[in-house]
C-alpha cells in the first residue's frame, strides 16, 4: 500500500505516519517511509534521534549540490541515503529545505 | 544572540545596519515563523491587537496559503478583495517584473484600498486562500509581494506578518518586510528542530536581520531554558499552556476576545508593552 498522510501544521501528521510505518512493520511488512515535508521531522517521530535526522537531511542535500557522480535510481537512493528506524522501517527524506523554492 | 544585551526591537534594524535611526517614529517590523502549529498565528493575531489598543497603526499581514490568522484577530474568514485588480501584466515587448502595481496606485493606497480593517483598528492583508487550485492565487501573490516589498523602510505603520509553518516561505522573499523575525517555539523535540533550522536560515540569510524566541505552551520550569539552550535564541517571551487558547481556536475566536484575562494574551500584552516602552 502507498499512504500520504496530509493536513494543518501541528495537527499531528508526522505522529501519526510514524506510528502508521511501525504499526505496518511491527506485523511483518516491508516499509519505506518518506520525509516529504519541507521541514523534514520524520526521523524524530519514528525514533532515529536528532541528530540521525539532521544527518540524513545533510545527504540528501549533498544529493542537489552535485556530490553525487550520477543519478541513482529509487531503490539506490533509499538503499544509500536512507537509513534504519526502529522495527525495520527504512526512512528516507525526500525534500530538501535549503533555498526553497518561493511558495 | 547570547552574550550581549539584546538591541530593542527598533534597535536592532539601526544596531545592524546604521541606516536607521531610532525614535523617529518609524513602527517596528516584525514576523513570526516556527513549526506548523506551534502557535504563530494565535499570537501574532493577540500581539496585533494588543499593539492597535495602545493606540499604534498596525499593519498584519498574513501569507499562509490556509486561513489562520483571521480568525485570531477576530475578523471573520475575508473572501473579497484579494489583490487582483492591483496588478496589471507585463506586455509582450515590455522589461520589467511579470506583474507590478497598476499604474497611479501607490503601496499606501494599496494598503487602505485592500487591507481589511479589523478590530481595534487593525487592518489585514492577505493574498487569498487555496481552494482546490494554485493557478488563480499567482497574481494575488504577486500583487501581495508588489506591496510588501514596496512598504517604505522607515513608514508609519508597525506590521506584524504571519508566515506559514516550517522553513519553506520565511527567508525565499516572503518575510523581507521584517526587521526581526520572532520564532516561536513550543517545548517539543520537533518544535525545537525546525526552530533551530529557521534561525540558522535567518542567520545565513543576505539581510542583517534580528532573531529573537519566543517560548510557548510553557508548562514546565525548564522549558524556556530548553528553548534558550537548544535553539542559542534570545527568548524574548513565555507564554504559558493556557487551555483558554485552545478553546478560543475550538470557537473560531480571537483569543484576546475570548478569553482576555487568561494567562497567554496577559503575556502577549505585556511582551507588547516592554516592546512599546524600549521602543
Amino acid at each position: 500500500m502507498k499512504l500520504a498522510v496530509v493536513g494543518k501544521g501541528g495537527s499531528g501528521k508526522t505522529t501519526t505516519a510514524a506510528v502508521i510505518a511501525r504499526t505496518l512493520a511491527r506485523r511483518g511488512m516491508t516499509v519505506v517511509a518518506l520525509d516529504c515535508d519541507t521541514n523534514p521531522n520524520l526521523g524524530i517521530s519514528l525514533g532515529v534521534g536528532d541528530e540521525e535526522t539532521e544527518r540524513l537531511i545533510a545527504m540528501r542535500q549533498a544529493l542537489d549540490e552535485g556530490q553525487e557522480e550520477h543519478t541513482p535510481t529509487w531503490d539506490e537512493l533509499v538503499d544509500r541515503f536512507g537509513s534504519d528506524a526502529p522495527d525495520g522501517v527504512r526512512l528516507a527524506v525526500v525534500t530538501r529545505i535549503e533555498n526553497p523554492e518561493p511558495g | 544572540m547570547t552574550g550581549s544585551p539584546a538591541p530593542t526591537l527598533r534597535q536592532g534594524f539601526a544596531a545592524l545596519t546604521s541606516e536607521r535611526a531610532n525614535g523617529d517614529g518609524s513602527g517596528m517590523r516584525v514576523a513570526f515563523v516556527g513549526k506548523g502549529g506551534s502557535g504563530k498565528s494565535a499570537i501574532a493575531g493577540t500581539f496585533a491587537r494588543a499593539l492597535a489598543r495602545r493606540g499604534e497603526p498596525v499593519l498584519t499581514i498574513d501569507s499562509d496559503p490556509m486561513p489562520g490568522l483571521a480568525f485570531s484577530l477576530g475578523l471573520e474568514v475575508v473572501e473579497d478583495a484579494v489583490l487582483d485588480d492591483a496588478v496589471v501584466e507585463r506586455q509582450e515587448g515590455e522589461e520589467g517584473p511579470r506583474f507590478r502595481l497598476r499604474p497611479g496606485l501607490t503601496v499606501g493606497e494599496a494598503i487602505e484600498r485592500y487591507a481589511a480593517v479589523g478590530p481595534d483598528g487593525v487592518r489585514f492583508l492577505q493574498f487569498g486562500k487555496l481552494r482546490g487550485h494554485v493557478a488563480p492565487l499567482i497574481r494575488s501573490q504577486m500583487a501581495f509581494r508588489e506591496i510588501t516589498h514596496g512598504l517604505p523602510p522607515n513608514g508609519r505603520w508597525n506590521v506584524v506578518g504571519d508566515l506559514p509553518g516550517g522553513t519553506r516561505q520565511p527567508f525565499a522573499g516572503w518575510g523581507d518586510y521584517a526587521h526581526t523575525f520572532i520564532i516561536v517555539v513550543e517545548p517539543s523535540a520537533k518544535s525545537l528542530l525546525a526552530a533551530r533550522r529557521l534561525a540558522n536560515l535567518a542567520r545565513r540569510g543576505a539581510r542583517p536581520t534580528r532573531v529573537v524566541g519566543i517560548a510557548n505552551k510553557v508548562s514546565d520550569a525548564g522549558d524556556t531554558d530548553l528553548v534558550r539552550e537548544r535553539c542559542g535564541l534570545d527568548v524574548i517571551a513565555s507564554i504559558p499552556w493556557d487551555e483558554a487558547l485552545a478553546e478560543a481556536e475550538r470557537h473560531a475566536r480571537a483569543p484576546i476576545d475570548y478569553a482576555p484575562e487568561s494567562p497567554a494574551v496577559t503575556a502577549v500584552e505585556k511582551l507588547v508593552a516592554r516592546l512599546i516602552e524600549e521602543g
